[in-house]
């Protein structure tokens, strides 16, 4: 598997609080541009160049963050990703994090779009060492077809697997195939098309903060369903179904907002001394 | 290890009612106390919605959560692990339970599950003497695996020998069972029109149970997201007759 469109290999490191990068290696199609530090952090954020053309039919992207101890880490893209008809195979994405002890790793993408006939296969893997935080979130749309249809993508296959301490704790597979399934139908997308995720751990989540994010997200504006819920560790899941992307997008940054602000008092940090 | 191994079928051959196969029979038995009767698997949700109202709604959920969560969750892990126990490859059987208790993401359902699977394993315990019942009870014990009632029922299947796949269709059918008296009591509908509801479902299990005997175990865990949302949601319905 030499043969990858894209590859991208970040390492970074805490030195004298402030993460800075120990090794960044991109090659192909991915690339990643200067971390700016928003607002003065101490932690930089990297934006992710996706391909200008959009991802395309047997298209391969391997991704590797690593955050050594301590280190925090924003991780986002500049645009949406964009997967475009597939006819022969398929698009692929792997990416694998490791966040050592007290790391802090966001990772927050824009919205993928899959294009009519699209296929398209993503596998997200996460090590994570007892003491460390991660927030990630996800958001699929369908993109616009010739016809009109609202799904007109082939399939999407999405996968997480989140590892503690090298114990299995989050396993979650979505598979959207709208040729087979009654997208619009009870239990599938209930009417709504496009799928938000937003999914945290972290060891001081706790029942108090479910409840405030769910009093946050129910007391928003628009046409939206979602559910919250606790998994086996210290964390929680969030499952958007909406029409709009910036709905979706709203919601998880009220979320996100939320609780940064909330951990933030409990552990001051850096964040709040600039 | 080995006893009553005395029925072995072949996969493929459709299913064929043997005397071990009448004798897995009796767990699923909605009266065998495992606690199903209060769980809703979020169907209370739709419930609570006007979304599920009658035998004809109740079918269009019931067959969603049998085609697209059951199969790939519970049916596929119970394939899988039949022939785990075929091959004495432990150590994935209990990566089987941690997978089918990580992969449910709402709290509710998983809880349940779990509840459900330890009551299962204690009542299969009175009953039988097997050793790998008996090492899961250890493993629950020491809280080195989490219980669910899919392993548990597989575990009897195989030991009395009866085929991977009746044993799968019939721990389906155990759960669609348990599914159908709770929707009697809960939406309501008339008993009869429950056992028309069971009646009816024999096709659709016939078909699950071929889907998942031809299922790659990559497709392991897929979750329709409308089905997980209203599970999540579950938590909080109002005035609720089920735990989840």
């Amino acid at each position: 598997m030499s043969d990858w469109t894209g590859v991208l290999e970040l390492d970074v490191e805490n030195r004298g609080g402030r993460t800075v990068a120990d090794n960044i290696y991109f090659q192909g199609a991915f690339k990643v541009m200067r971390p700016v530090y928003l607002n003065g952090y101490s932690h930089p954020c990297y934006y992710l160049l996706n391909p200008g053309g959009g991802y395309l039919d047997g298209d391969t992207y391997r991704m590797k963050v690593t955050l050594a101890e301590d280190s925090r880490l924003t991780l986002t893209t500049q645009s949406s990703t964009k997967v475009y008809k597939t006819p022969v195979s398929y698009a692929y994405q792997e990416t694998e994090f490791h966040l050592e002890k007290g790391s802090y790793l966001e990772y927050l993408p824009d919205p993928l779009i899959a294009y009519k006939d699209a296929k398209y296969v993503q596998k997200n893997v996460v090590h994570m060492e007892r003491g460390s935080t991660l927030l990630y979130s996800d958001i699929v749309t369908p993109g616009w077809s010739p016809e009109g249809k609202e799904f007109s993508y082939d399939t999407l296959r999405l996968k997480n697997e989140i590892y503690m301490d090298d114990e299995l704790v989050v396993f979650d597979h979505i598979k959207l195939q709208p040729a087979r399934q009654n997208m619009g139908g009870l239990g599938f997308m209930e009417g709504y098309t496009h799928l938000g995720s937003f999914m945290v751990i972290g060891e001081q989540t706790d029942d108090d903060l479910l409840d405030s994010l769910y009093e946050i997200v129910d007391g928003m504006e628009g046409d939206f369903e979602f559910g919250i819920s606790r998994l086996t560790i210290p964390g929680f899941t969030i499952r958007i179904l909406a029409d709009k992307t910036q709905l979706i997008e709203s919601i998880v940054s009220a979320c996100h907002l939320a609780v940064s602000e909330k951990w933030h008092q409990v552990e001051p940090s850096f964040l709040r001394k600039y | 290890m080995k006893t009553a191994r005395s029925n072995g079928h072949s996969d493929t051959s459709g299913i064929v009612m043997t005397d071990n196969a009448l004798t897995l029979f009796q767990l699923c038995d909605s009266q065998f106390p495992t606690g199903s009767f209060s769980h809703s698997f979020g169907m209370e949700t739709y419930i609570q919605n006007d979304i599920v109202v009658d035998p004809e709604t109740f079918s269009d959920w019931l067959k969603v959560y049998l085609h697209e969560q059951l199969v790939y969750a519970d049916g596929l892990a119970a394939k899988i692990v039949y022939a785990a126990l075929d091959e004495e490859d432990f150590d994935r059987v209990w990566e089987m339970d941690r997978l089918l208790t990580v992969q449910n993401l709402a709290r509710e359902s998983r809880d349940g599950t779990q509840r459900m699977g330890k009551r299962m394993l204690d009542a299969v315990d009175s009953i039988y003497d097997i050793p790998i019942i008996s090492l899961y009870m250890e493993r629950l014990r020491n809280k080195e695996s989490f219980g669910h009632p899919a392993i548990v029922f597989t575990m009897l299947g195989h030991h009395l020998g009866v085929d991977r796949k009746t044993t799968v269709v019939y721990y389906l059918y155990s759960t669609i069972v348990a599914l159908v008296q709770n929707a009697v009591r809960a939406i309501p509908i008339g008993q009869t029109a429950g056992q028309k509801v069971i009646h009816q479902f024999q096709g659709e299990l016939k078909e699950a149970g071929d889907e998942i005997m031809k299922l790659d175990d990559y497709e392991f865990g897929v979750v329709s997201p409308g089905l997980e949302v209203s599970q999540m949601q579950h938590e909080h319905v109002g005035i609720r007759i089920f735990s989840s």
